[in-house]
Order: C-alpha cells, then structure tokens, then sequence
C-alpha cells in the first residue's frame, strides 16, 4: 500500500486526537498514560509514519528514562525539574495525537471540514491553528540563522542587550507572520473561500473501512481505560 | 475606522495566527518559570504580559476590527478549559468583553492609550487564572495540578504567596506595572517598525 493511502482519514485522525485528550486528562492515573503513548505508536505504525514513529520513540524513551532516574534514584538536574520531565512524559500522547492530526495535508483537512458544513471562519482558524506549529518551527529556524549570521546570539551579546535581543527576535517574527497571513488570505481567496455554496475538493477522502475500524478501536480501548483505571 | 465592516478571510487568519502566537508564548514562559517557586508565582505572570503586550497591540492595530480581543481570550480559555481547568472558558470570555468595552469606542484601535489601557486591564485580570481556584474552585485545581506532576511543596508555596494581603498586592502591582511598560514597548515598536513599513 502507498504511504499516502496508509495514512487514516481526517475525521479517524480527529477522533484520535479527541480520545486521546479525555484519556490523558480525565485519567485518574497519570502514571498509566503510557499505555495510551503505547497504542498512538500502533495508530503511527498502521499508517507507516515510521519517521514520525521513531522520532516520538526517541523522545518518549528519553523522558521515560529521566523520569525513572529521578523517582527511583533520585537524579536531580539544576534546570529541569521533575515536574517539567512528567509534564512532557504526561503530554506525549496528547503531542503525538495532535501531530498525527496537523500533519494531515491541508487540502485534506479543508476538505473535511467542508464536508461537515463546518463555517468557513472556522475552516480558516482550524487551517492556521493546525498548521501553526510546522509554519513557525521552518521560520524560527531561518530566524535563528540570520541572527547567527550577524552574530547576534551569543550569550555576552544577548545579556548585555536583553532588550535589543528581545527586539531583534520579536519584530522579524512578527513581520513574518503577518506576511503569512496575506499570503494565506490571497491563497484562500484564489481558492474561493468566499464562494457561496457547497465546495468540494480534489483530496476529498471517503471513510474506508480501516478508519472507522481503527476509531472505533481506539475510542473503545480508551473508554475501557478509563473505565478500569477511574475517572477523576 | 469602520469597525462594523463584515471580518475578511485575512482578519480571521491574522487574528487566530497572532492568538496562538500569544498563547505559545505564555505557556513557554510558564513553564520556564516553574523552575523557580518565587519566580512562578510572583514575576511570571508579570514577564508573560510584558512579552506579549507587543503581539496584542500589532493584533489589534492590524485587524482593525471590533471582537478581535473577544476571539483571543475565549481561543485562550479554550486552551485552560482542555487542560482541565473549565472554569477559565468563562472567565476569559467575561475578560474578553471588558476589553471590547475598553476598545469600543470610534477611533479606539488608532490611540494606542486605549489598546494600552485594555491591556493594562488585561494584566491585572490575568491574575485570575491564579485567584480563581483559590476563591471557587480550590478542590477542581489542586487535584488536577496534583495529577498534572505538581508536588505537594509547589502547591503549599502556591497558597502561601496567594493568600497573603501583601504577596497579593505585590503580585498584582507588579503584573500591572509589567503590563503597562510591555504595552508602552508595544506601542513604541508599532510607530518605530510596523507603520514605518505600512503593515498597519
């Protein structure tokens, strides 16, 4: 099967990431929320976002091992402290169900939401919101580089400035920001946003039979969850 | 200004990008600050309302429109009510329309003391989110920090500070103060930047 047929449809995506939420904050147990990060890596693996996979392994694993020093052999680290590390272990599964979802393509998503009627303010501030995260990591990176470039991250620099780092990082940033939202606007406007009527789409996905069953599955294994570990 | 102009796809998106923008950067500080019980409690709020009192003001001035600070702090009391703390949807709603207030009058988005005062208001306001499970909500809160990893000692400290007359009027003298330097930072920013380059 191609990757892109692996991956489940929006609204399979969607109930993930919404029975994960009540999983991790209604559980009476948060130290059992690993068997939640457990059956997102099935969720990851079914749709063969094995980079997505190994990345989140990666992280889990290492929070998982801070947090078991910690507790068990009393490990303590000047700055980041026990609660930062549970905070992060505690919130993987929530991060993972949220990148499965943001990392659906966007045309994908519009479609979607489209389908269910959803009003087209929204569709654009679910679009912005989700695509938020990927848009700002690319440009905080290019920003960082041109700082570096003209030598503006260094430590003696940033402490003796504060107020000019602060400036220099703030300003770009938001100049960028706004002119992605232009750009947005314009992109939207091309596609008829403002069209009324019903819109269909090229990537308009049906429900096939994996992701229903693969909801159902995941929202009936977090309910027993939740049901066997108690609500808080 | 016209401000019961119809909100345009541009508005909506600026609005929301700017907004979560907001929200990333408290939540960062937040958490930054919890390294410190002193700097949690009594600057953090302080520090989070100067650093993003320039994005409020470019929002505002930029989308030019009326309930952009409603649409801000009710997506802010969304992010409160996911993490468990549902009595905070409400509040910032109510938030939110005291700043509309504040801004409701012709001409408000373009004089910066309004936008600084709705700010300013906002700051102090901000406070809730630490006032609020102390008055009403005490038994929702402290199970739900206990279980978010929050250790017995953060939250003696956390009471200490908040039920304390003095601490009290300290923290909330210093919120407001930082919110009303941010704003004036943001408002210089926007003359000596943003309308130099005509994005406002």
């Amino acid at each position: 099967m191609e990757k892109k047929k692996a991956g489940f449809a929006v609204a399979a995506r969607l109930c993930v990431f919404a029975a994960t939420l009540a999983g991790v904050f209604l559980t009476d147990g948060t130290d059992r929320t690993w068997i939640i990060a457990a059956m997102l890596f099935c969720v990851l693996a079914a749709q063969k976002a094995w980079k997505q996979c190994a990345g989140f392994a990666v992280f889990y694993g290492i929070l998982s091992l801070l947090l078991y020093l910690i507790r068990f052999h009393g490990l303590r680290m000047a700055a980041f402290s026990e609660f930062h590390v549970f905070l992060f272990w505690w919130l993987t599964p929530v991060f993972m169900a949220a990148w499965n979802l943001v990392s659906a393509p966007p045309g994908m998503l519009s479609a979607f939401f489209a389908r269910v009627h959803a009003p087209t303010g929204a569709i654009l501030g679910l679009l912005v919101i989700f695509r938020f995260f990927p848009t700002m990591r690319a440009e905080l990176h290019g920003l960082r580089e041109s700082m570096h470039n003209r030598g503006l991250t260094g430590p003696a620099q940033v402490l003796r400035r504060p107020g000019n780092t602060f400036e220099y990082i703030l300003v770009p940033m938001l100049l960028r920001c706004l002119q992605i939202s232009d750009q947005l606007a314009v992109s939207a406007a091309a596609r008829g946003i403002d069209t009324p009527g019903p819109r269909h789409s090229y990537y308009e996905q049906k429900l096939r039979v994996r992701d229903i069953l693969a909801a159902a599955l995941y929202a009936g294994a977090i309910l027993v969850f939740l049901l066997i570990g108690g609500v808080k | 200004m016209n401000t019961n102009t119809k909100w345009s796809a541009k508005d909506v998106i600026t609005t929301v990008l700017l907004s979560v923008l907001l929200i990333v950067i408290q939540l960062l500080i937040n958490m930054v600050c919890m390294a410190s019980h002193f700097v949690s409690m009594v600057l953090s709020v302080g520090i989070t309302c100067f650093v993003c009192a320039p994005v409020y003001f470019l929002m505002v001035r930029r989308v030019h429109k009326r309930f952009v600070s409603l649409l801000y702090m009710t997506l802010l009391g969304v992010v409160f009510l996911i993490m468990g703390d549902w009595f905070l949807l409400p509040y910032f709603i109510v938030v939110g329309l005291v700043c509309e207030a504040i801004l409701w009058r012709k001409g408000s988005y373009d004089a910066p003391w309004r936008i600084t005062a709705a700010w300013t208001v906002y700051s102090g306001l901000y406070q809730g989110v630490n006032l609020l499970p102390i008055l009403a909500f005490w038994e929702t809160f402290a199970s739900n920090a206990l279980a978010s990893g929050m250790t017995q000692e953060y939250i003696d400290s956390y009471l200490s500070y908040y039920t304390q007359p003095g601490w009290l009027a300290v923290i909330l003298i210093i919120t407001v103060a930082c919110g009303f330097a941010g704003s004036l930072v943001g408002s210089r920013m926007m003359a000596k930047h943003f309308s130099k380059a005509g994005v406002l």
